[in-house]
């Protein structure tokens, strides 16, 4: 069901982590034979051990798993420590430290049977007591990740090896929701004063951790780098060969890349897109690009009566009206964005998550075709003959050449005659100016968390308010998205699922509450001599990377 | 003089708490740092609850105030987006720093003279304008510019040189040096070229300018007339008499090499106090941009204070307008 | 009237060196070019309409695939470069040529106050100084922008990324003049002329203003050429560092951030036009600097 970037994925791709796969959508008991097959298919694996550094732009801010939901950290803690449930190299759910779990009767929640025989880095044997704890830490106040958890009302310690997760209503897609919820050992935790996660001061935790994963941390100097080693005790069989990983955020790209082409590191994420042609022209390196699963999109002001930022249209709000909503789409030519700005990396979307993941809907696969006259037309339909001037709001340091498309965006809108003022900004002031409405129209990029379509409905197209739509900065608002969140939340059968999702992807796009416009590429680059899997979610894991 | 230096202290602490309430009260306005603390998927009421629990409710004037109070305890805070202690972040961050202006320092200054020398005693010759004239054209690219062909050229094209950070270091005591290993000096080659550049030009110029007025004085004519051999007039005479000036406007840039290496160390992933900065700008950390603005005022303030203190002992018609 | 021209002294030197005479004759041209850009450059980069993703990345006319209605190529949005760089160079020295008119004026006159009164004013003032140097540019504009942007209104904050760069530009200049002004007016009080125009009661203003300012003109005058051109190139840096203009205002600084992206993916031209353009610009201002010094200075000629 996972159709993104499969097909470039490394031919290489070992034959373990294909067996895995998993659909996203149903739950999966780890079977004996699965693990028989990935031993074999592992011990033809080449011995050679390697160092291997690698470069990101941003470092993990703290080695803490619960301290920020944000995407660096957990990427590069997910090496480190490990979940009841982990995502295969395709995004599938698969066994870590749970072995297999299963819906409790009555959708009152989800038992998860544990793995036994795990233990920390520091040698503390792995049980139920740690989940538990976990689960605290986790949802208390001080974490950044308690979203997480929201639906659950408790957990409950069946045995040493047996725990429930017990849910107000049933919620087919947690175990799936909770594959970042890393597990820290109690004791550890407990015995350094790290039993929260730290909030204005540091403690134990932000720099020192110890989980159950696949490397343990060896070195910590924040912001200039970090070194893991292999952890001997693992569980699983190791599929990589390296001897010794080291992290260094380096923030300019041309000197990131200059660093891979130097020799000095072995792999790099992300690359600017004009250079993947440079990088691969030279002998020794390759590029490894796929899509992310982040979709592009311009939103607009739905609960403004008026425009913010127009020199002339100052009593009235031209974009609530539908027409010249489909107007803009219609006026904006994504295949040229693509292939000028993108270099044809991205790919065209049509909702407000990428095509592959669950829940897209097949029925609402075509997006607005780019044509300009229709669009003057609509424009005069809706009384803007002449057009009118508006505020884009942009940031120019978050996306992938995210300035660059809210200018040419601004160029074709000014071909059907309205004229948008672009004002970019670095992404630290971006999300106080939307909240605050400063907006006529604004760019947003959006990655679904569980890789549903739920978590875009939850975020964006529900009516703001405390805890739902949190995203939705322009306040669109349609009563019947709203009262099909919570029925597609709980949902269990799957036809009935898709149909109500289905139904939102309709509205939205009739409604064109958003313009989508393109799913947004990952651009990796490494040396030849390196195989890694490139997960859609732009996870960098280090259990699949071998150096030959 | 002691109540000099007392006047100067004085009017420091003055200064510096000017720079504290400047830094304060500027980056309230640089962004928000809670949306840059959380993650998306973070409840409007967790974030909220965040920042009160950080204090970013309270008054401006609450916050400078214990701000202020804190910092004057030694106490400069904790970083926002690591948690680390900032007193501890920006120690381990100086040496780098500090290193690389030193470097850059003695770069500009082991070229700059000789070739300011160089250039007087020979105005017009072919080498003398070619020299003028590309250092002319090194200081009038932009600085990331510069950096970032050094690195592709050294760095990659040739491949002599590493294309970022400081290679090995070594501790001594917290100090972390790169000076004592191999790939630590080669790292420093190319960024310490790039931030010496403008001091290179600078020091040459003005090494130029004042050997060719000093050439001109009466007492090097009168040597002149007398015979001195010409080696002796040039190295003994001319030279001594221009450094004291060069040496002055040295001091007073070194201040300027450490506040200006921001884009050397954002350029060369120098793990340095500027690239901290660079970094604490970009994820809204208030208390660590603030308390690095102080602390480089303070450096400079010392290094005022220092070069004053230099005049006096140097020349003495100063000190009595001073005491005036 | 043209002998007598010839014969001044600075037309004779500046004939002598062709040095100067090329300086000018370049930093003419783009001055000339950056004033008239409107009437030269063939479209307008402001003008969203005239110009089109799809034309995107073109070479300049003279290398394969050049279009000849693009004579120095296109950028990644299609923008004609020849235009861009005209109306870039226009905007770069506007904001150069106005932060130097400010730092000019209230570092002189700083430097003069404090010079001239002395005391506890100068030392206030010199400290000021003292904080202005710890601060580097980016701070300087980073603050400038947060204080207007407490201030002024909402909608007034789009217009504002002008006048902040060139305020930050100016406050991080003005430092340098109005330490020689300082010192100048410490050598020059002394002097038997001021002293005489002192005891004759007269007003402070109209001593400095008549007998010290047309002493340090000359050095004034080169202080302000070097620092033209540190203007435009602190302004690039600004930009660089993400504190500049946006993008879509052209000048040299943001056409050569958006050209960094560039350098390596063989759209050369979109860096390196616009960086050679800023590097004749700042040699030249420069070298007009240093004739100006050797004028003034005649013990070095």
């Amino acid at each position: 069901m996972m159709v993104l970037n499969m097909d470039k994925c490394p031919d290489t791709l070992p034959q373990a982590a294909a067996n895995h796969r998993e659909g996203v959508m149903f739950r999966t008991t780890f079977s004996a034979a699965a693990i028989a097959v990935s031993t074999t298919a592992l011990s033809a694996f080449p011995a050679a051990a390697e160092s291997f550094s690698w470069a990101g732009t941003t470092d993990p801010q703290t080695m803490d798993p619960h301290a920020v939901n944000a995407a660096p950290v957990l990427s590069f803690l997910n090496n480190i420590y490990e979940g009841l449930v982990r995502r295969g190299p395709d995004m599938g759910v698969e066994p870590s430290l749970a072995t297999s779990w299963e819906a409790l009767p009555d959708g009152a929640g989800w038992r998860f049977t544990l793995r036994e025989g795990v233990t920390f880095h520091d040698g503390a044997a792995f049980n139920a007591d740690d989940v538990i704890f976990s689960y605290e830490r986790a949802a208390s106040e001080a974490s950044d990740v308690r979203s997480w958890f929201a639906p659950v009302t408790e957990v409950v310690r069946v045995d040493d090896f047996t725990v429930d997760f017990l849910t107000a209503a049933p919620n087919p897609l947690f175990p799936g929701s909770i594959a970042n919820f890393m597990i820290l050992d109690s004791d550890w935790a407990a015995g350094n004063g790290a039993e929260l996660p730290a909030r204005d001061a540091e403690n134990f935790a932000t720099r020192n951790a110890n989980g159950t994963g696949p490397f343990s941390l060896a070195g910590r100097d924040p912001g200039i780098e970090t070194r893991l080693v292999p952890n001997e005790g693992w569980w699983d069989m190791a599929e990589h060969n390296l001897t010794e990983a080291v992290f260094t955020p380096i923030g300019n790209p041309a000197t990131g890349l200059a660093a891979l082409l130097s020799g000095e590191i072995d792999f790099i994420s992300p690359i600017p897109l004009q250079d993947v042609e440079q990088v691969e022209s030279r002998d020794g390196f390759k590029v490894l690009s796929g899509l992310e699963t982040r979709v592009i999109m311009l939103g607009f002001g739905h609960d403004h009566e008026t425009l913010k930022y127009s020199e002339e249209t100052t009593d009235a709000n031209p974009f609530l009206d539908a027409r010249v909503r489909l107007a803009v789409a219609q006026a904006i030519d994504v295949a040229t964005i693509d292939r000028v700005i993108m270099r044809d990396a991205a790919e065209p979307a049509s909702q407000l998550l990428p095509e592959g993941l669950s829940g897209w809907s097949a029925a609402h696969a075509e997006r607005p075709t780019f044509d300009a006259e229709a669009a003057k037309t609509l424009l005069a339909e809706a009384g803007y003959p002449d057009g009118f001037s508006f505020g884009l709001m942009c940031p120019n340091d978050r996306y992938i050449n995210d300035e660059a498309v809210c200018r040419a965006v601004a160029s074709m809108l000014a071909r059907v005659g309205i004229e948008a003022n672009v004002n970019a900004m670095p992404v630290r002031g971006y999300w106080d100016e939307l909240r605050s409405d400063n907006f006529d129209m604004y760019l947003l990029g959006w990655s679904p968390g569980t890789f549903d379509a739920e978590h875009p409905i939850r975020f964006l197209a529900h009516t703001p308010n405390e805890r739902l739509g949190t995203w939705n900065f322009g306040g669109f608002s349609s009563a019947r998205i709203d009262e099909l969140l919570e029925p597609i939340q709980q949902e269990i059968d799957e036809a009935a699922r898709q149909a109500m999702i289905d139904e939102v992807a309709g509205i939205l796009q009739e409604e064109v509450a958003y313009v989508p416009l393109y799913t947004e590429p990952l651009i990796w680059a490494m040396k030849e001599s390196v195989e890694v899997v490139q997960r859609p979610d732009n996870f960098f894991m280090l259990r699949w990377v071998t150096v030959n | 003089m002691v109540a000099f230096i007392l006047k100067r202290l004085v009017q420091s602490v003055f200064v510096m708490l000017a720079v504290a309430f400047l830094a304060f009260s500027l980056f309230k306005f640089v962004g928000d740092p809670i949306s840059q603390m959380t993650g998306v998927e973070t409840s409007i009421e967790d974030q909220e609850r965040l920042r009160e629990e950080l204090g970013l409710n309270d008054p401006f004037f609450v916050q400078f105030a214990r701000f202020t109070g804190d910092m004057l305890q030694g106490d400069f805070g904790y970083s926002f987006r690591t948690r680390e202690p900032i007193g501890e972040m920006l120690l381990s961050r100086l040496p780098a720093t500090l290193e690389l202006g030193t470097v850059a320092l003695v770069i500009s200054l082991i070229v700059g003279i000789p070739a300011g020398v160089y250039t007087a005693l020979r105005p017009r010759g072919l080498v003398s304008q070619s020299i003028l004239i590309a250092t002319l054209i090194g200081v009038s690219i932009p600085t990331f510019v510069i950096g970032i062909l050094l690195i592709f050229l050294f760095g990659v094209q040739l491949g002599w040189l590493p294309t970022y950070g400081r290679g090995g270091t070594v501790e001594i005591g917290w100090w972390r040096s790169s000076l004592f290993t191999v790939e630590g000096w080669r790292s420093h080659v190319l960024p310490a070229l790039t931030l010496g550049l403008f001091q290179l030009t600078l020091t040459m110029r003005l090494v130029r300018a004042q050997m060719m007025e000093v050439m001109r004085t009466d007492h090097i004519r009168f040597a002149i007339a007398r015979g001195v051999p010409w080696r002796s007039i040039r190295y003994r005479h001319a030279l001594s008499n221009t450094m004291i000036p060069v040496i002055t406007v040295i001091g007073l840039q070194f201040g300027g090499v450490i506040a200006f290496s921001i884009v050397t160390e954002s350029v060369f992933q120098w793990p340095g106090m500027g690239l901290l900065f660079l970094e604490s700008i970009r994820f809204v950390d208030i208390p660590v941009m603030s308390v690095y603005l102080v602390v480089i005022a303070f450096f400079f303030v010392i290094i005022n204070l220092l070069v004053d203190l230099l005049y006096l002992a140097i020349d003495p018609r100063l000190r009595v307008r001073e005491s005036v | 009237m043209l002998g007598r021209l010839m014969q001044s002294e600075a037309v004779w030197l500046f004939s002598r060196s062709p040095a100067a005479i090329l300086a000018a004759i370049a930093a003419v041209t783009i001055v000339l070019g950056a004033l008239f850009a409107p009437w030269i450059a063939p479209t307008d980069p402001y003008d969203l309409s005239s110009f089109s993703l799809i034309d995107g990345l073109l070479p300049p006319v003279w290398e394969d695939g050049g279009d000849p209605r693009f004579l120095l190529g296109t950028d990644d949005q299609g923008r004609d470069m020849f235009s861009s760089i005209l109306y870039g160079a226009r905007l770069s020295l506007a904001i150069a040529a106005m932060a130097m008119a400010i730092a000019l004026v209230l570092g002189v006159g700083l430097g003069l106050a404090a010079g001239y009164y002395g005391g506890r004013f100068d030392a206030v003032v010199m400290r000021i100084a003292d904080v202005q140097l710890a601060l580097p540019a980016i701070l300087t504009a980073l603050l400038i922008d947060g204080i207007s942007r407490g201030i002024l209104p909402r909608d007034m904050h789009d217009d504002l990324r002008l006048g902040v760069i060139t305020v930050a530009i100016a406050l991080s200049l003005w430092v340098n003049f109005a330490r020689t002004a300082r010192a100048s007016v410490f050598v020059e009080r002394n002097k038997d002329y001021v002293q005489a125009a002192i005891m004759m009661g007269q007003h402070p203003l109209r001593i400095m203003a008549r007998h010290i300012l047309p002493n340090i003109l000359g050095p004034l005058l080169v202080i302000a050429t070097v620092d033209l051109a540190s203007a435009i190139l602190l302004e690039a840096t600004l930009s660089f560092l993400g504190v500049g203009l946006p993008a879509d205002s052209p000048s040299l600084g943001t056409l050569i951030r958006i050209g960094m992206q560039y350098l390596l993916s063989g759209e050369w031209w979109i860096l390196w036009i616009p960086t050679l353009f800023l590097v004749v610009l700042v040699v030249a201002i420069n070298l007009l600097g240093d004739f100006l010094r050797d004028l003034f200075n005649p013990s070095l000629r």
